[in-house]
């Protein structure tokens, strides 16, 4: 079975976008200096693939995943992918509550946090899920589902906006660092998640 | 002249104290988890190196809570170096050792500069960090940054304004990986870009 992966663009000071996300502004005023690591492609998720080869081997490893485990306003911020996010797979967004309307493509609204995760890996079979957005790795966080972290930590202050970790509880969660790989403006930190007992 | 350099350990959500830090319990509950690195502090490896670079730094920036809650250090921080310590409020006991206050920020890192001569300065704490960084008195940012997600606590960077600071990376070590897995930090020294 995959690994649940969450892979994101952090700044050192922590935010992962900048002040006033929205629909309009999915990263925020600003928060488009996070993905200076990707190549300035077009629509196709696959067009951003970078040149360097750390940075493209980040982004490979993002590629090959098998599903995608998503929160509600990433998914509405990011335009819903236009219904795909990479190759057909597919992509479980996790809301409080499912709109009337379907999602486009390969996209399905869950609303409980555990069913999401066992739909996404059974999905994905022997490959990870892909988890993107703040609000739903903290959810997986909590709920001890999250087994790896991918973050591309850039080397920039953005003072505000969003942040990866907000509102956790006061318990340690103790992680394991399985590697680091530098890019061109970017750092590479994989963690694995310890799990208790 | 000197490079002013903050040295924090901090989380990887980015905490350098756990919740409700205090005179009594400096870390923070359960902060103490972010020190376990400098059980090797004396070791030949990244964390021996950067704990010695930090002892060979000539002069110390530190906020006011952080001093307090590190009970002044009993005016001491390390070979009887200067330490310049930015406050609000002078108290009205003179200061033990070799502590001094300074209210102004810019002023504080002149003589901070001024001390260390040729060499460099370390700061320390996260209030004189922000205070620097918004004056443009920060030169470098050496970050030991700790396997660990605290979920609360205080925060290095908080209430900065939404105004980008770049930053290159100058050096990035990571420990081989320890028999202890808490031990297993990775140091990354940014310099702050000039604007």
């Amino acid at each position: 079975m995959g690994n649940v992966v969450l892979y994101m663009s952090m700044s050192v000071d922590g935010f992962i976008t900048g002040p006033d996300d929205g629909p309009d502004h999915g990263l925020g005023v600003g928060g488009e200096r996070l993905h200076d690591w990707l190549s300035a492609g077009g629509v196709d998720p696959r067009s951003h693939r970078p040149l360097d080869d750390a940075n493209a081997a980040i982004f490979d490893e993002a590629m090959a995943t098998g599903a995608v485990i998503t929160g509600r306003r990433t998914f509405d911020n990011a335009g819903q992918w236009a219904g795909d996010h990479h190759d057909g797979v597919p992509i479980f967004v996790l809301t409080r509550s499912a709109p009337d309307e379907p999602p486009p493509g390969s996209a399905r609204y869950v609303t409980d946090v555990g069913d999401c995760v066992a739909q996404a890996t059974a999905a994905a079979g022997d490959r990870d899920v892909l988890l993107h957005g703040a609000a739903t790795a903290q959810a997986c966080l909590r709920a001890g589902l999250l087994d790896e972290m991918e973050l591309q930590v850039v080397p920039v202050l953005l003072g505000q906006g969003r942040r990866l970790f907000e509102d956790m509880p006061p318990d340690h969660v103790e992680l394991q660092l399985v590697r680091v790989l530098d890019g061109p403006g970017v750092q590479h930190l994989r963690y694995r998640v310890r799990k208790a007992g | 002249m000197a490079i002013i350099r903050l040295y924090m350990t901090m989380s990887l959500d980015g905490y350098v104290a756990g919740p409700r830090d205090g005179v009594d319990e400096p870390m923070g509950v359960d902060g103490f988890r972010l020190f376990n690195w400098l059980d090797r502090r004396d070791d030949p490896g990244p964390s021996g190196q950067v704990y010695a670079e930090v002892l060979a730094t000539r002069a110390v920036i530190a906020g006011r809570r952080t001093y307090e809650h590190a009970g002044r250090w009993q005016g001491d921080h390390h070979d009887g170096v200067p330490v310049f310590v930015l406050t609000h409020d002078v108290p009205d006991d003179a200061p033990p050792g070799s502590i001094r206050y300074v209210t102004d920020v810019r002023e504080c890192a002149r003589q901070a500069r001024e001390a260390a001569g040729d060499d460099d300065v370390m700061v320390h704490g996260a209030g004189a960090a922000q205070a620097l960084l918004r004056a443009g008195e920060l030169d470098e940012l050496e970050l030991h940054v700790v396997p660990v997600l605290l979920g609360q606590g205080r925060r290095l960077f908080d209430h900065l304004p939404a105004r980008h600071v770049e930053l290159d990376l100058v050096r990035r070590l990571v420990t081989s990986e320890p028999d202890d897995l808490v031990q297993h930090v990775v140091h990354l020294r940014y310099r702050v870009r000039r604007s």
